[in-house]
């Protein structure tokens, strides 16, 4: 839409706009940015306007190549050499800087290409042995807030000043007067509209299907009588602790009541499903005004969900997953996985309860088959269709090394990584873990063997013959899916016919981790008319209820500015632009129940094996080192409508959230 | 319509020429700079090598930082060398104390001295690819091309977090919160805002506690009005938006230990709740009278724009002072045509006003451009002070400026009612026959007490002249107090 500047002539020095303010106070900083950070990359476009200097030409190539042998650039010497080129670049800039900052914008655009990808001692693997020494299920040591505390001593060096500068100036009492809080009032109704939306306009209302983007000077009114607020709404936004126990009400009372965010989201999708787009528009507005992604639970649980509805709305559900896939791709490194990852499971046990669960039946079924067996089997092979990124295996390495009473066996673990897309930061990360991988199974004394399949496309389109899972004959396979199985499209039976496939592969032991959700269902806008509205309104109630559990459990368990939360929060904001504006066919977010998985795998011929005592003893211990809330319960006791579910329940606050099992042909 | 947008820009650009020398209109009076760049008296020659930093400069250097941190000999560049003419006080000295704290705040970020600076390079990379990103979507936005900007939108919010070290980083993505936002207004057809007034009071308390430019705005103020009430027995303060009234009991204190002895003091709060107002009011009230100082307070829950004069009656011999610290998280006067009206028949004798140096008006991408130079300087003064990770700053960050950049961002700007709004209060009180009264020289060391409790190498700095004073930091300037009178004596 704009040109690109470069080979416009420079404007003459008494034009106006050449001298606007940005551009030109902007531009010594710019050359000093441009370089100190992008100065190969801007050579090119430099060239030209030094082709009749080849002396400044050789300069720039000398710097540019210490700047990129890293020579400790900038060194005395360039100082000088920049200072005499810097005129000449001054003309460059001055050519290149058009009439309007997008310029500037396209001149400091760096390559992306080029970013190197910072690789850091202490990764994954390494850490995790370091923080478990002892024994198996001790993978949680608490190096807590080890950030946080770094900063005490940099605790803000003026309050006492100030307070000081305070009763000076008012007297002790001044003091006094501080202290109480303005905030608590008793005022429970403390949401106050602002007056100028009683205003009456006489600018027509628009309708949310004919509204077209104003311009920035357009200005429309709602009629008063439309700012109707739902009854009982209470907008609380003064105490931060309101908002985590209404999300755990809204969350326990099935989505249904609670904080103002999952009632207005409520009202919202039932308008949405009515086609009642003024009340959707009024509901969206509000939301509009009071989600934050980065503010309290409830602010969150509106924002990522506003989100997710406005991609349905404006038909660009598909398109605004695949946007934002693409970002966090370009973002994510192995160093940001690993912390996320390690933080999360230091943190909370959403994701240390699976593994720890899964970890002990694959144990127990290899040591069983020692015990009753006679020889033990000299091969353990684990099929991995987890996307967790290892997290799950330092335990289970350690644990090998550690209790096999003769000798260690052979593991080979085949880790199926599988996309919608290529993705290149998952092909990133996982070339760092398996190097890490092997340097620890070498360090614990396992003889191990590492193969990393990527798969773009669904699951369940995986030729698993083709593996080879056996190791040559004699191993004993185990497959693990942790959240591997909602990633399968749930239409056209195919989460059976991989469930059957697997099956096939006549494994000792498959371990099945899910999150507990009713998501199969929810409809994405392939089926029509009533029934396709009532089970998008389901979905979304179910996904409203899930992903509020799942924020409040963060907020309580991290700390607020976390930027590992953060990533978390923003995964889960991908999952719910898939749950509420795709198709459920093309969804891999769909999760089931775990009575309804049991029902899958039984009739793909599983049968459930429970978990042992010591497990159990082993998850219950994993769960004290935890906050407050969670707790474990088997499968049995839970409600189960079906009766049929296995395994056991994390539970947050009394609602089950994640479902381990194991299961056996 | 693209190009006309440009013009605008083109236009507003010299509005934040932070070296506009300061052009007095022949009745003494301050001709705000953007009247009296139009004939171009202080335009400079392009390559006259002088470089002024700006409020983005400020921006792009703290993307630029890692890397200087790495050299601070870069501060050998001649170019910085030859930084802004008048009234700076950043020095290469203060530029190497800035850094200090941020490298301890960078390397307990991360654990360690080599990891921060191993991730130094790929860090300047994503600052400045978000930043561009920003630039380019706020084009889209002020060119309707929502599409756009909503796909540009969507990459930020995968890639700037508001907890990250950089400061710049956190203003990307409390500008990408605000464009999302924007971008949703559009869709919608519109954008009242919401106002949560509760968690801003307690925000805008956090504020007062961890920068100095609330209390600035208050002592000047205070001091201003103070000096306006020598000897006067009978006082009546009106404050236009008085929050919590957190200045208040200073200047309660003060009247009250006046060699002349204390007033009798009449206070109106304006406000958007009577229940708020009425917390203040009872807060006010026992202060004083434990001061021992005869007060009452009248709560009126409306904006000064919609007050009906008569609600604030003064009454005879009483000295008036109206009071406002003008901010963007509401619009807390209304329309300010009537506004103005009112101050007209109160006829104040001191009208103490706190701006911010900022103009609010203008195209989408003026506007942009002016708030992300005013905001980038705001975070990084909180940058300065706090580490990444602390609660207050969050509180800050989030719950005040951010939502200042909404209003700011959102469709109809600011006050997003339609109404009209100045350009400057100071020049419209000029032109309407206020009189401006110099900030005097305690309101200078008021305000030079206010800074002392920061540390120099913070970077706050002061702005007198043309009467008024200003709280900066570096050269930004962010803050501007000045006092007027509707009764000049002569």
């Amino acid at each position: 839409m704009v040109t690109p500047p470069a080979h416009t002539p420079a404007p003459p020095a008494t034009d106006q706009t050449s001298q606007s303010g940005l551009v030109r106070l902007d531009k010594d900083q710019l050359i000093r940015l441009v370089e100190v950070f992008d100065f190969s990359s801007k050579l090119d476009q430099a060239h030209h306007c030094f082709s009749s200097n080849s002396g400044i030409k050789a300069r720039l190539k000398i710097i540019k190549k210490r700047r990129l042998n890293a020579e400790g650039f900038p060194r005395q010497g360039d100082f000088a050499e920049i200072s005499q080129i810097k005129s000449a670049f001054h003309l460059f800039v001055e050519k290149s800087l058009k009439k309007c900052f997008i310029s500037v914008a396209s001149l400091i655009k760096p390559t992306i290409a080029s970013a190197p990808i910072i690789r850091m001692p202490g990764a994954l693997v390494s850490l995790q042995s370091s923080d478990q020494q002892s024994s198996f299920n001790s993978s949680h040591t608490s190096s807590g807030s080890r950030s946080s505390k770094a900063h005490h001593f940099l605790h803000h060096p003026f309050q006492n000043q100030e307070e000081e500068l305070y009763k000076e100036e008012c007297g002790n009492n001044y003091h006094l007067y501080m202290d109480e809080d303005f905030s608590s009032s008793s005022s429970s109704k403390h949401f106050h509209p602002h007056p100028s939306t009683t205003t009456t306009t006489t600018t027509p209302v628009p309708s949310a299907a004919t509204a077209t983007p104003t311009a920035s000077t357009a200005h429309v009114l709602f009629e008063p009588v439309d700012f109707s607020f739902p009854p009982d709404l209470n907008l609380d936004f003064a105490s931060p602790s309101s908002s985590s126990s209404a999300a755990g009400a809204a969350a326990s009372g099935g989505g249904g009541g609670g904080g103002w965010a999952a009632q207005l989201l409520l009202e919202c999708a039932q308008a949405v499903a009515a086609r009642d787009s003024q009340r959707v528009q009024q509901l969206m507005w509000m939301l509009n005004e009071l989600a934050s992604p980065y503010g309290d639970t409830e602010q969150k649980v509106a924002s990522y969900f506003l989100q997710a509805l406005f991609a349905r709305l404006t038909s660009a559900g598909p398109r605004t997953l695949r946007t934002l896939a693409a970002a966090s791709d370009r973002t994510c490194s192995f160093d940001s996985t690993r912390r996320t990852a390690l933080r999360f499971q230091e943190l909370s046990p959403w994701s240390s309860f699976g593994h720890v669960a899964a970890n002990g039946a694959i144990l127990e079924s290899f040591l069983d088959a020692a015990a009753g067996g006679g020889s033990p089997p000299q091969r353990l092979h684990i099929l991995d269709l987890s996307n967790t990124f290892c997290t799950q295996w330092p335990t289970l390495l350690e644990a090998l090394a550690t209790r096999s009473s003769d000798d260690t066996p052979h593991l080979s673990i085949t880790n199926v990584v599988s996309s919608a897309s290529p993705s290149a930061a998952v092909q990133r990360v996982m070339k760092e873990i398996v190097q890490r991988m092997e340097k620890f199974a070498r360090l614990m004394g396992v003889p191990f063997k590492f193969n990393v399949i990527h798969h773009a496309g669904d699951l369940s389109e995986l030729d698993l013959d083709r593996l080879d899972l056996r190791d040559g004959g004699g191993a004993a396979l185990a497959i693990n899916c942790v959240n591997a199985l909602h990633g399968v499209s749930p239409a056209g039976r195919r989460r059976d016919a991989l469930i059957a496939s697997l099956r096939r592969l006549q494994p000792r032991i498959v371990t099945v981790v899910e999150e507990e959700a009713d998501l199969e269902t929810a409809g994405g806008g392939d089926v029509g008319g009533e029934e396709g509205e009532e089970v998008f309104l389901k979905g979304f109630r179910e996904s409203l209820r899930f992903f509020s559990a799942y924020f409040d459990s963060l907020e309580e368990s991290f700390p607020r500015t976390s930027n590992e939360r953060l990533a978390l929060e923003r995964a889960a904001g991908r999952a719910m632009v898939d749950l509420v504006a795709c198709p459920a066919a093309e969804s891999a977010e769909r999760r089931e129940t775990a009575s309804c998985w049991s029902r899958r795998m039984r009739e793909a011929g599983f049968a459930p094996a429970a978990f042992s005592e010591d497990v159990a003893d082993d998850v219950k211990a994993l769960l004290r080192r935890y906050k407050e809330g969670w707790s474990m319960r088997a499968a049995e006791e839970a409600e189960d409508p079906g009766g049929a579910a296995a395994g056991i329940f994390l539970a947050w606050k009394d609602q089950p959230v994640v479902w381990a099992s194991a299961w056996k042909p | 319509m693209m190009k006309g947008d440009f013009e605008v820009v083109n236009g507003a650009l010299n509005l934040v020429q932070p070296s506009e020398t300061w052009d007095y209109t022949p009745a003494g009076f301050p001709v705000p700079h953007h009247i009296s760049n139009l004939p171009s008296t202080t335009a400079r020659p392009v390559l006259d090598g002088h470089c002024t930093n700006t409020n983005l400069s400020d921006f792009m250097e703290q993307v630029a930082s890692p890397f200087s941190e790495a050299s601070p000999s870069t501060n050998g560049f001649p170019m910085d060398t030859s930084l802004p003419t008048d009234n700076i006080t950043t020095s290469p000295d203060e530029y190497r104390s800035r850094k200090a704290p941020r490298r301890v705040h960078e390397s307990a970020a991360c654990g360690g001295e080599s990891r921060s600076s191993k991730s130094l390079a790929e860090r300047d990379e994503h600052g400045l690819n978000m930043i561009t990103i920003l630039l380019e979507c706020a084009v889209a936005i002020s060119t309707e091309n929502l599409p756009q900007a909503n796909r540009m939108l969507l990459e930020l919010t995968q890639m700037a977090s508001p907890y990250s070290p950089s400061c710049a980083e956190r203003v990307v993505a409390y500008f990408t919160k605000a464009m999302t936002s924007r971008v949703m207004n559009s869709w919608l057809g519109f954008c009242s805002p919401l106002v949560p007034h509760r968690s801003i009071l307690s925000a805008f308390q956090a504020y007062n506690n961890i920068s100095p430019f609330i209390k600035f705005a208050h002592f000047t103020a205070n001091q201003a009005i103070l000096e306006a009430l020598h000897q006067k027995e009978r006082v009546h303060i009106i404050d236009l938006d008085i929050m919590q009234g957190l200045q208040w009991p200073a200047l309660f204190h003060i009247l009250a230990t006046r060699a002349d002895g204390p007033p009798h003091v009449r206070m109106t709060g304006l406000g958007t709740s009577m229940a708020m107002l009425e917390e203040t009011g009872r807060q006010l009230s026992n202060f004083a009278r434990r001061l021992g100082m005869s007060f009452e307070f009248h709560p009126i829950a409306e904006r000064a724009g919609d007050v009906d004069p008569s609600m604030v009656p003064s009454q005879r011999g009483e000295a008036v002072a109206v009071h406002w610290l003008q901010h963007t998280l509401y619009d807390a006067t209304g329309p300010d045509r009537n506004t103005m009206r009112l101050l007209e028949l109160l006829a104040p004798r001191v009208i103490t006003l706190v701006e911010q140096e900022m103009a609010h008006t203008g195209s989408f991408l003026d506007r942009f451009v002016e708030s992300l130079h005013y905001y980038s300087a705001i975070f990084d003064s909180l940058g300065m002070s706090l580490p990444f990770d602390n609660p207050s700053r969050h509180r800050v960050e989030h719950g005040l400026l951010s939502r200042e950049i909404n209003n700011i961002l959102a469709i109809g700007g600011p006050a997003r009612s339609g109404e009209e709004k100045f350009v400057s209060w100071r020049m419209e009180l000029a032109c309407r026959g206020f009189v401006q009264m110099p900030m005097s020289g305690n309101s200078m060391a008021q305000a030079q007490l206010i800074l002392n409790m920061f540390p120099p190498s913070l970077g706050y700095t002061i702005f007198q002249g043309d009467g008024t004073l200003r709280l900066g930091w570096k050269d930004t300037r962010l803050y501007t107090a000045s006092a007027w009178t509707a009764r000049p004596t002569r």
